[in-house]
């Protein structure tokens, strides 16, 4: 990446990165894959921010027969899983809360590895030595596994099921982010910057990392995906929490009747599948619409 | 409410003729059995061990029924019929018990069977090791043995509940001459198993079968009419029902398949269910309300919290019909002892809201009236759906209820140790006698003891624990029984449990496998009387 000119010494922090506002956006909606998956990404934001609109009552509560399939019954149009509780609304409320849990749990763990990252590559030596040394041990455990070890300590519940994702799915930031500022701490505008005896942290957190906030947005729409991937996973295995309803909770439980009503577990299968190919096209596109060299 | 659909209609028909009784086309059907065929049975989990004697966990049972005998079997109304012994008396005051023994009966290792195998495994077995009949039969004192097949019991004060407990798993009578002065607990036999029962064990490929043969000596006429007996490890339902469906085995007790699933394979013309042959073991599920908690402490809040959950819905819905509302903590297939006439609390959420509010417990700005957690046993959706269920009814009525999720170790920890919860749920076997599966869910003793399956709730009631310990040395059956009546209609009023459904367990096994369910300790007892039949073929 073509990120410090010398010319751009002094410039403010925003104008590190070769592309910004306007352009980014451009460059997005010319790509087809990153408007399909915003456009996906929007319904699902909508169903998230309506659910309480359109289906005020709790989705948790059993309103009708059990076992309507879709189209019984006008009322419920998505029909009704093994309580008699309305799927639609089940849906429309677990968007919100697969997406709070993607959104939380990769906030923390680029708090995490982004903050290791840094620390990491513009320090240096042994400081580096042990932060990757730590960043290995966390790689070297099946990440799963692990967040299955956590929610079974911690009780299942929405708190510990996001710290669980979020302390372990850190460890692939981190190294990128490391690998972009050893890059930058090289790089001749971080040595004047030091020579004109700026604080570190003003130096990481100004000038370095604006420049390495390309993968990082990146890998936090891949993020999100995988956590409310994870959380499906633990919520099918009957580590979610049973108090709210999320996608994955919904799947587990219909898992059971997936050979006589296969509707049950299939429909928030759809909304996964929807949100995570939303979130992989929308990264894949500002990877593309980031990537300096694809625009030159 | 919406309509009635169609679709759902038609599955709730289904779904009764399904749990009727079998169907005419079995009466139809050739009656005389024919010898030959290998029965393949599904057990799971693996057994740890296949001698009954020393383990009593299900899957050890459902082989060990296979290989031994039992002094008696139990009818599906669990009255005595005889098997190892032919008849027995009781003395009036119940301090002597008589059986007399069946001649001519072998071991599968050509040794006779004799009194002295059952005088051991009383002194050595059921009075010392066995977790269930220790309490039973520590009453005791000396068993003679006047000549080969009689065996005489002497007791210090009686103990009725033994003539529950004498099936080949309640009481697993094992060979002395290969067990005597060995460490019962690791013997080698515990794993190849020699009994007296209708197949003898030839076989532990482990992770993979179990397999038993024909007993060719077998003392019941020309039974059993299988010449093998496959148990094969199928951990994965989906695998199971898959197994079942193909015809790859013939035979799965104990729910084996989800119970949506069963409804759609008991449609199956090659597969029946049957919901008989779980008599003996008599499963009650159950809620423990922690009566030290500030709210559940007032009988008022717990009678409410009965009132405010809909038993029939727990049946027919959440258990898809598997189970029928309990009304007593002695379930209704123990007639005998069962007590129909105690405290009911019909469904009825504006009773339980005015019990509430007579307790003190209003509603606040937010409608919550008090919070509660909820722990489930973690033996499967069936029971996470009933906490699913109790969140919303009792939402209705203006109780939070925050469900919690865990491994089973830890439920046990908390529930029957640290007593860290307010509601818990659970199943007992009730079994032919309170005493084997019931009392212990209310009797002081157990309070805080860390052991599963006991008294959760903390209550302790001297009345209850008298009405208990009386039943237990009682020599008059009827006596008992009135004892029994008298403790279920207390603990029904004071509640500290509250009894949900008497679960009914299912067995799937294929169309042509006629005779199977013969009695009701049947589950755990043998095949013997089962054949396949070829005529429609």
């Amino acid at each position: 990446m073509a990120l410090a000119e010398p010319d751009e010494l002094g410039a403010p922090a925003g104008a590190l990165m070769p592309q910004s506002g306007p352009c980014l956006a451009m460059r997005l909606l010319r790509r087809p894959c990153a408007v399909i998956g915003l456009i996906l990404l929007a319904v699902i934001l909508f169903m998230a921010a309506s659910a309480n609109w359109l289906y005020p009552d709790d989705p948790l509560d059993m309103v009708a027969l059990p076992f309507l399939w879709p189209g019984d019954d006008p009322a419920f149009p998505l029909g009704t899983d093994m309580l008699g509780r309305d799927l639609i609304a089940g849906i429309f409320h677990g968007a919100r809360v697969s997406l709070a849990i993607g959104v939380v749990a990769t906030f923390v763990s680029l708090l995490i590895g982004v903050g290791i990252g840094l620390l990491a590559g513009y320090h240096g030596k042994r400081l580096d030595q042990g932060l990757m040394r730590a960043t290995e041990l966390f790689q070297t455990i099946p990440p799963f596994l692990f967040v299955l070890a956590v929610v079974a300590i911690l009780q299942p519940s929405i708190p510990a099921i996001v710290l669980a994702i979020g302390i372990t799915s850190w460890p692939g930031l981190a190294r990128i982010v490391r690998a972009e500022t050893l890059k930058l701490r090289q790089s001749e505008f971080v040595e004047a910057l030091i020579g004109m005896g700026l604080p570190s942290w003003r130096i990481i957190l100004f000038h370095i990392l604006p420049g390495t906030l390309a993968p990082i947005i990146v890998s936090a729409s891949m993020m999100v995906a995988t956590a409310i991937l994870t959380e499906s996973s633990l919520a099918f295995l009957g580590l979610g929490d049973p108090n709210v309803i999320s996608w994955g909770g919904m799947v587990g439980a219909g898992r059971e009747v997936l050979r006589t009503d296969w509707y049950v577990a299939t429909l928030p299968g759809i909304a996964i599948l929807v949100a995570v190919l939303a979130l992989n096209l929308l990264g894949d596109g500002l990877n593309d619409a980031l990537d300096a060299k694809q625009h030159q | 409410m919406p309509r009635l659909s169609r679709r759902s209609a038609v599955s709730r028909l289904a779904l009764a003729s399904l749990l009727a009784p079998l169907g005419p086309e079995l009466v139809l059907a050739a009656t005389t059995p024919r010898r030959g065929g290998t029965l393949t049975a599904i057990v799971q989990p693996e057994p740890v061990v296949l001698t009954a004697a020393v383990n009593t966990a299900a899957p050890t049972q459902f082989v060990s029924g296979n290989v031994f005998d039992g002094l008696v079997d139990y009818a599906f109304d669990l009255s005595l019929r005889p098997s190892l012994a032919t008849s027995w008396e009781v003395a009036p005051d119940g301090k002597t018990i008589t059986f007399h023994l069946r001649q001519g009966v072998l071991w599968h290792d050509g040794q006779p069977f004799t009194s002295a195998d059952v005088k051991w495994s009383l002194e050595n077995v059921w009075q010392t090791i066995h977790p269930r009949n220790k309490s039973i039969y520590k009453n005791v004192e000396t068993v003679d043995v006047p000549d080969e097949h009689t065996v005489v019991l002497r007791l210090k004060a009686p103990s009725l509940a033994i003539m529950s407990t004498l099936n080949a798993s309640g009481a697993t009578i094992l060979p002395r001459h290969l067990y005597e002065g060995t460490d019962i607990l690791t013997n080698p036999y515990n794993n190849k198993p020699i009994g007296t029962g209708p197949f003898v064990f030839k076989e532990w490929k482990k992770g993979e079968y179990i397999l038993l043969e024909r007993n060719p000596h077998y003392w019941d006429q020309d039974k059993p009419y299988l010449d093998k007996l496959i148990f094969k490890v199928v951990p994965d339902a989906a695998a199971r029902a898959a197994a079942l469906e193909k015809g790859e085995a013939q035979y799965a007790i104990l729910s084996p398949v989800p119970l949506r699933e069963a409804e759609r394979l008991g449609k199956l013309p090659q597969l029946r269910i049957e919901t008989r042959g779980y008599e003996w073991l008599s499963p009650v599920f159950y809620l423990d309300f922690n009566i030290d908690n500030p709210y559940l402490k007032d009988v008022k809040v717990r009678q409410a919290l009965a009132h405010a959950i809909d038993l029939q819905a727990i049946a027919k819905i959440v258990w898809y019909g598997f189970a029928v509302p309990a009304i007593s903590p002695v379930p209704s297939t123990v007639p005998f002892f069962h007590n129909p006439d105690v405290p009911r609390y019909a469904f009825d959420p504006a009773r339980a809201e005015t019990l509430l509010d007579e307790a003190g417990l209003k509603r606040g700005a937010n409608g919550v009236r008090f919070k509660l957690t909820h722990d489930f046993l973690p033996y499967g959706d069936d029971f996470k759906r009933t906490g699913d269920y109790l969140k919303q009814a009792l939402k209705r009525v203006g109780i939070e209820v925050d469900i919690r999720a865990q491994d089973t170790a830890s439920f046990i920890k908390r529930v029957y140790a640290d007593r860290d919860f307010d509601v818990s749920s659970s199943w007992n076997g009730a079994f032919p006698d309170p005493q084997m599966g019931i009392t212990r869910i209310y009797w002081s003793g157990w309070v805080g003891s860390g052991t599963p399956w006991t008294n959760a709730s903390g209550y302790k009631n001297p009345l209850v624990d008298d009405l208990i310990d009386q039943a237990a040395i009682s020599p008059d059956a009827k006596a008992r029984a009135e004892l029994f009546r008298k403790f279920q209609t207390v603990v029904q009023t004071d509640l500290p449990t509250l009894p949900l459904a008497e679960l009914r367990f299912f067995t799937l096994h294929a169309a042509n496998l006629r005779d199977l369910t013969q009695q009701g300790d049947q589950v755990y007892a043998s095949v013997k009387n089962a054949w396949f039949d070829t005529s429609a073929e």
